[in-house]
């Protein structure tokens, strides 16, 4: 009878994840060690494969479904099998959720050396040969860890590359394999230790430069024609990660305005002195930077029932790409200095422009800013990009009345700056504190020029 | 040095023992009026007389029998049979005698007796004349086990061998006899359990026992010519004593190993060389270890069928590449 497919766990911290894209079809034929289904991660996005082979007897989580870890996704069967949940014994869809795997995989391991017939299987014509390396994502899978024999899916990664990674300090989980069968190798850990940033997609957005397929037109009745627009694989990311948001992260905002006459001031002196010339918003990120060092949890992540506080500051800025959104990071911000800052995030906004960014630079951000005061919006609020604590949100820079000392009101450069917050690791006091630090910041500017 | 072909560096390392030893005499099937079946033994009759170079009857198990009483006795006789399949007949010797006198004996005697046959297919002599059974022999404890794949390996071995006081399993390639290679002229032995490094290179060890020594030779040319793979080749040379060190640090550097045999796969010389490397090298694998073997059936007569059936460089070639990336 049909077996049923969990959710894969496909990193160490995964508890769910979400159905991106299926790669058979319903009722398609479906091949052990060969794309299945492309799942999204607390991580990143990765392509599970089948560890059976049969057909695709039942899709049970729909594209953009998300589920826990071991929750039945598909059943496996044979072909023109009905889907389990159609028998008449009426076994629950997905009862036996752990049955696959095991026994399967480890028959690939005895049969792999009977000769010429198994050298035809490999596109080897004619010969002698058998070769245990040419392991078809077979033998290793066979071992089942954890629970499920779905969910209990392994980093595959060579023991030296797994040796090495714990000595450089490397997360495999992040890494994606270049050895057969997507095994991590000693060259991955290698390349990604020098890189010093995971290799895997990470983050709101993904640099994939991915063309949209050509509109559609469709009737729709009363609102005449319809221009139906596919997503491109960064719209989807950014529209899945957004709506997951939301719905998990309780946020609330708050919002202060900004003194700048004093960083208005600074900014015409550093014209003199300095190319490029810092933003406001650079000002604004290095302000951010600096506080994030002093609160740790707004630098943080609520994560699996934890609190993730990040040893780097990295903080992201969102940027309007052709279609989307793309947030480029500036790494440990913090410790950088405004003129550093500001030739960083121009090289970055160029490169989103001209799309050129690569991963690892959207990946790894702790902390988000997002400024939409060049349209001349005073205040918005935005969505947290997951699973990061906390957003800050920029205004327009702008003369506006204000009361001074001695009660008048006088018009002063102002600006208006909003934290969102996940209230699962940051509460009122902590997110007002932290905002009313960046604006003392930035009302006191010179620190920020040091 | 001087270029000779592989039978010529056996018949040397015959001619120079006997010479120097006069307990070194020679027993087999058509060893001396027909000088061997592969000519090994060639002019060996007419130099050394029939007290030292004995035709002996088709009995495989009593001229090995009559070579563990005479090397009991003191002599160091040198026993050829003709292919290594008829050397099954002689198991019982070979296993409950020749391996096992000294260790049943408290090594008050000892059985210096060499015992030569050659192996492989590809001279379409069917199933039971091609086989490659070195693994057979590697299982045995007592008996030490050459497999020569060069002239100049093929004399120095040999020499060691007669001059070892352990049985000595000295296994030749029917392939290899016409091979020419440079010889020494010295004629010194060389030592068991010495490796030789044929070729180095830093991205895959590939180690070839018997003739697939050489054609992992080639198949390392092809990986570097087409494929920019540095292979380091090994010759075991002998596999037991084994020399896992010159492997073991090989495959620390490469992080991977292909074992290339031509004998079956199961319970193999490769099966063996994967566990040893795994147990001691586990931490410096990029990629299980491979095994490139013969095809798992009797040797086929057919020629194209007997050609599939064991393996060729092409075959090395892409059991290494597939030590890398999905082929």
């Amino acid at each position: 009878m049909a077996e049923s497919v969990g959710m894969p766990r496909l990193s160490d911290s995964m508890e769910e994840g979400t159905v991106l894209k299926w790669l058979v079809e319903e009722g398609g034929e479906v091949k052990r060690g060969e794309p299945l289904v492309e799942i999204e991660t607390d991580k990143a996005n990765m392509t599970y494969e089948a560890d059976t082979d049969g057909v695709l007897v039942k899709v049970i989580a729909k594209e953009g479904d998300t589920l826990a870890v071991g929750e039945p996704i598909a059943e496996i069967g044979e072909a023109g099998e009905a889907a389990s949940g159609d028998e008449a014994d009426g076994e629950e869809a997905g009862a036996d959720g752990s049955a696959n795997g095991g026994g399967e995989a480890s028959a690939g391991g005895g049969d792999e050396e009977e000769g010429p017939a198994s050298q035809a299987e490999r596109g080897d014509e004619g010969a002698a040969t058998a070769t245990a390396a040419a392991d078809n994502g077979s033998g290793e899978e066979g071992g089942s860890e954890g629970s499920g024999a779905n969910g209990g899916e392994r980093i595959k990664a060579s023991p030296v590359a797994k040796r090495m990674a714990a000595e450089l300090g490397v997360e495999l989980a992040r890494l994606e394999g270049s050895g057969p069968g997507g095994r991590i190798v000693k060259a991955d850990v290698e390349s990604a230790a020098e890189d010093g940033a995971p290799k895997a997609e990470a983050g709101a957005a993904s640099a994939e430069a991915e063309a949209a397929a050509p509109p559609k037109r469709e009737s729709s009745g009363a609102k005449g024609e319809v221009e139906v627009q596919e997503l491109t694989r960064l719209q989807q990311t950014v529209t899945r990660r957004m709506a997951e948001s939301k719905a998990t992260a309780p946020d609330f905002a708050l919002t202060l305005d900004v003194d700048m006459t004093a960083a208005v001031e600074l900014r015409k002196r550093f014209k003199d002195v300095a190319d490029p010339v810092p933003s406001f918003n650079d000002m604004v990120v290095k302000a951010a930077a600096t506080a994030l060092r002093e609160f740790p949890k707004v630098n943080g992540a609520y994560r699996d029932g934890r609190f993730e506080l990040y040893e780097k500051v990295n903080v992201g800025i969102a940027v309007a790409a052709e279609g989307t959104l793309v947030v480029p990071t500036i790494f440990g911000a913090d410790s950088r200095s405004l003129g550093d800052i500001a030739r960083g995030a121009r090289a970055l906004i160029e490169k989103v422009r001209d799309n050129k960014i690569t991963p690892p630079e959207v990946s790894g951000g702790t902390f988000t800013i997002s400024n939409l005061g060049m349209y001349g919006i005073e205040r918005f609020t935005a969505i947290i990009n997951p699973p990061q604590a906390a957003l800050l949100t920029v205004g327009a820079l702008e003369k506006k009345p204000a009361v001074d000392d001695r009660g008048r009101v006088v018009a002063r450069d102002q600006l208006t700056l909003t934290l969102v917050c996940d209230h699962r690791i940051l509460y009122g006091a902590d997110g007002a504190q932290f905002l009313a630090r960046v604006r003392e910041l930035l009302e006191q500017p010179l620190a920020l020029a040091l | 040095m001087a270029e000779v072909r592989y039978r010529e560096a056996l018949n040397q390392a015959l001619r120079e023992e006997m010479q120097a030893d006069e307990s070194v005499f020679i027993m087999g099937e058509d060893v001396g009026v027909f000088q061997g079946a592969f000519k090994v033994t060639a002019g060996l009759l007419e130099e050394f007389g029939e007290k030292r170079v004995r035709d002996t009857p088709i009995s495989e198990n009593t001229i090995v029998g009559m070579g563990v009483g005479a090397a009991m006795g003191g002599l160091r006789p040198v026993v050829e049979i003709m292919t290594i399949n008829f050397s099954l007949l002689a198991m019982d010797q070979i296993v409950n005698s020749a391996a096992s006198i000294r260790y049943m004996f408290n090594a008050q005697v000892k059985v210096p007796l060499v015992i030569r046959m050659p192996q492989g297919g590809g001279h379409q002599l069917g199933p039971t004349h091609s086989h490659s059974l070195e693994a057979w022999f590697l299982h045995v404890p007592g008996l030490l086990v050459a497999v020569p794949s060069t002239p100049a390996d093929a004399k120095g071995l040999l020499k060691a061998a007669i001059r070892d006081d352990n049985p000595v399993i000295f296994i030749e390639h029917e392939a290899l006899y016409g091979k020419k290679g440079e010889v020494p002229e010295n004629g010194e032995p060389l030592r068991f359990g010495e490796a030789a490094v044929r070729r180095e290179g830093d991205d895959v060890t590939i180690v070839g026992v018997s003739r697939m020594a050489a054609t992992a030779l080639q198949a390392a040319e092809t990986l570097a010519a087409e494929h920019e793979v540095e292979a380091d080749v090994i010759d075991p040379r002998t596999l037991r004593p084994l020399d896992l060190d010159t492997i073991l640090e090989s495959v620390r550097k490469t992080n991977r190993a292909v074992i290339v045999e031509e004998g079956w796969p199961h319970g193999g010389v490769g099966a063996n060389f994967a566990a040893l490397i795994q147990e001691q090298a586990f931490d410096y694998l990029d990629a299980p270890v491979a095994r490139v073997t013969g095809a798992d059936i009797p040797m086929p007569y057919s020629k194209p069928l007997e050609q599939a059936a064991f393996p060729h460089e092409e075959h090395v070639v892409q059991a290494a590449l597939a030590t890398f990336r999905d082929l």
